[in-house]
């Protein structure tokens, strides 16, 4: 084990109850202890259990997951740009949220069971348009994300322009955050995302191959064809939860895989454990910064993108590549 | 582990790349096959690996169908090092530890043991304290080395290696093979797609010639390796040289314009006497003859390659009476003789009375480099013959004089 992993546990633990302690109301650690003791009143348990409590784990649940998903599929791809929304999950996802919203029927619930079923479903018909007589040539899977990104993007914009009065309602949705998070958001995830990296977990001996080449894979006795498709199966999960509760969070899949590659290096057995940790810790420190540090909440891809890029900037200016 | 490519016949899309492939291979065997771009030398490579399955045929693997195993199975009784090499900043001792994938099970990370097979690998192929560099910080030839150690790690009993010398230098190239060489020698079988032909002549015992799809000539590299299996499977003109017991392959002498075509000059040598004069003259454009020589004496050689008619005798044999009056036919029908500085015991002697006939027929150039009696082991009765020689023939101090004043000398005639 990475020396670094109990020092990202640590700091995981830390960041959590440093989440609980802060926000816009004036509870704060003290309180915390408090209900640890069981002498806390009904109020402060409320604010605490059953708002920022639910909040944090959602947040934890959906860094790791973008994280993982982004690191399986830069292996997958072999390309250090590939992130979470590459097979077009995203847009998938939007598509699904708008059209509910426009119909007039945006509970919490249905938004996201639409986001969900509708990215998943995405990433299925991405996946089959990749495919060809010879398997899945990572290739033409890449175009036909992209080609599919493009077009649901256009269906999302049609969408908006349609949504008139409920527009405002729609983009803060595709914006992404965690204003919305309850117990129910965080209980329909939790099962999906940690499957899926559990799955991806006990495979990272496996993404090492893969990131030599699909041949080289085959040549130590990977049956890379159903390999590849577990993959992309259990980063579209892990994409399409993320997505289904929280909106669409960029930079989160690409920034944190790579800061940890910069740091613990491409084996996969380290950098698959230090990434999920790295994204639980970033996520909840992110949207604490995001309902903090205004009156109001910021988007949290708004801050993801502020924040993370001139730190992968300074780690790739350290690495001196 | 004995493998055996049973009538296999393979299609890609419309268009059938192997048909009928049969052969077969033995431990301490290390195979080369040899054939133009897209003959299907990695395509033979891939189906016996089981990556492409053949239409008709089979693969067999100690008599049991490879169909019959899945890809660990196969990794565990072959390893494939396929042509390209990765690009990745994977450490050397990961990439090594990647060999150990068909050992281990599923979900679960190399053990101690296996990262001990892999550093000895790596030390194997002469890498050890590579194991924390980064692979792609790696020269090519290291590179290279890392992947055979890979496949090394993988303890199969089979290998097959799709170019593994490409784009080495020729150092590299030579350790590469060595260290598949070796490994063979210690009871493993080999099967190394190649393009260098005298890297598969100097290193494998048996040579599989490709070409569309089909293998057209089987054998030991001596055996099948000549211009014609050459020109037929590669379509281009080779000089295919021995060397010891090794042969290799040059590039065909561009082809001579025999401008001076009317002219024959006859070469009287021997022992290597005769080697510069022969090449030199043929490039002028001459029809060179030389005569008598031993078969595979060097001289012989060098009028084998030229084209050149020969008065030969058999090898360490003296020179028989009806060698002699050949020699002396072939000088008649010569424009120019030239005796090269070549030496005499009792065994060539003939050849000094030939060339005294071509000087009294005044056409002798004579070479006379060295002293005649450093080079003279036939008594002194041949010392008085050479010196009557030299008495009727132009002198000259080296092999460049002569050649220099030869169009002079068949002009004025």
């Amino acid at each position: 084990m990475h020396k670094l992993i109990p020092t990202l546990i640590m700091l995981n633990v830390f960041i959590f109850f440093l989440c609980l302690s802060l926000g816009s109301s004036s509870i704060g650690f003290y309180d915390v202890i408090d209900i640890l003791n069981g002498v806390a009143d009904d109020n402060t348990k409320a604010i605490i259990l059953d708002y920022r409590m639910p909040r944090i784990i959602t947040s934890m649940l959906v860094g790791s997951a973008l994280a993982t998903a982004g690191c399986a599929m830069q292996a997958l791809f072999r390309n250090p740009l590939a992130d979470p929304y590459v097979l077009g999950i995203s847009s998938g996802a939007s598509v699904g949220a708008a059209i509910v919203i426009l119909i007039g029927i945006a509970t919490t619930l249905n938004i996201l069971f639409a986001a969900f079923i509708s990215s998943l479903l995405t990433a299925f018909v991405v996946y089959k348009l990749g495919e060809t007589k010879v398997g899945l040539p990572i290739y033409t899977l890449l175009l036909a994300g992209v080609a599919m990104a493009s077009f649901l993007s256009g269906v999302t914009s049609l969408l908006v322009y349609l949504a008139g009065k409920d527009m405002h309602q729609v983009i803060f949705w595709i914006m992404g955050g965690f204003w919305t998070a309850n117990w129910l958001k965080a209980e329909f995830i939790i099962i999906p995302i940690v499957a899926s990296i559990i799955y991806v977990l006990i495979n990272a001996w496996n993404l090492n191959a893969i990131l030599m080449g699909e041949e080289h894979a085959l040549s130590v006795g990977i049956n890379v064809e159903s390999f590849k498709k577990k993959i992309i199966g259990s980063a579209s999960l892990l994409t399409s939860s993320a997505v289904a509760v929280s909106g669409i969070i960029g930079f989160v899949g690409i920034i944190i895989p790579h800061a940890m590659r910069l740091i613990v290096g491409e084996n996969h057995r380290t950098l698959i454990p230090t990434t999920i940790l790295f994204g639980a810790a970033f996520m909840p420190l992110v949207d604490l910064i995001a309902r903090t540090a205004t009156d109001g909440e910021i988007p949290v891809g708004i801050i993801t993108a502020l924040l993370g890029a001139p730190f992968f900037i300074y780690l790739l200016k350290r690495a001196k590549v | 582990m004995i493998l055996e490519v049973k009538n296999v016949k393979v299609k890609l899309g419309s268009s059938e790349i192997l048909k009928d492939i049969t052969f077969k291979v033995d431990k301490y065997e290390m195979v080369a096959l040899l054939g133009p771009n897209g003959s299907g030398k990695s395509t033979i490579l891939k189906t016996i690996f089981g990556v492409l399955r053949p239409i008709n045929g089979v693969v067999y693997l100690d008599g049991e169908n490879i169909e019959e195993f899945n890809f660990k199975e196969i990794a565990r009784k072959i390893g494939y090092l396929p042509q390209e090499n990765p690009e990745t900043n994977l450490k050397v001792v990961d990439i090594v530890l990647l060999g150990r994938t068909p050992h281990i099970s599923e979900f679960k990370s190399p053990s101690k043991g296996d990262l001990k097979i892999a550093l000895n690998a790596l030390k194997s192929v002469g890498l050890e304290g590579f194991e924390d560099r980064k692979f792609s910080e790696l020269s090519g030839g290291e590179k290279q080395k890392v992947m055979i150690a890979r496949i090394f790690a993988q303890q199969s009993e089979i290998l097959l290696l799709d170019e593994p010398t490409a784009h080495l230098d020729i150092s590299s190239q030579i350790e590469v093979m060595e260290l598949v060489n070796k490994k063979v020698k210690s009871g493993v079988a080999a099967i190394i797609a190649i393009h260098d032909i005298n890297l598969a002549t100097s290193f494998c015992n048996r040579i599989l010639m490709v070409k569309d799809g089909k293998i057209i000539r089987v054998g030991k590299p001596e055996e099948v390796i000549n211009p014609s299996t050459i020109k037929e499977v590669f379509n281009t003109n080779v000089d295919v040289k021995k060397f010891g017991n090794r042969i290799y392959v040059v590039p065909k002498a561009k082809g001579v314009k025999r401008n001076n075509k009317n002219k024959k000059i006859h070469v009287i040598c021997g022992g290597g006497s005769g080697v510069e004069l022969i090449y030199k003259l043929n490039e002028m454009g001459y029809y060179v003859s030389a005569g008598v020589l031993n078969v595979l004496d060097s001289d012989w050689h060098a009028i084998m390659e030229v084209d050149g008619e020969v008065v030969d005798e058999a090898p360490f044999s003296p020179i028989s009476q009806r060698s002699f009056q050949e020699n002396v036919e072939v000088i008649e029908k010569s424009d120019l003789v030239i005796l090269a500085n070549l030496s005499v015991g009792v065994g060539n002697v003939l050849n000094l009375k030939a060339a005294l006939r071509a000087a009294e027929n005044g056409k002798l150039l004579v070479v006379d480099k060295t002293p005649f009696a450093t080079r003279n082991f036939a008594g002194d009765e041949t010392e008085n013959l050479y010196r009557a020689i030299l008495a009727k023939a132009r002198v000259f101090k080296d092999e460049t004089q002569v050649l220099r004043v030869v169009d002079e000398v068949l002009l004025e005639r």
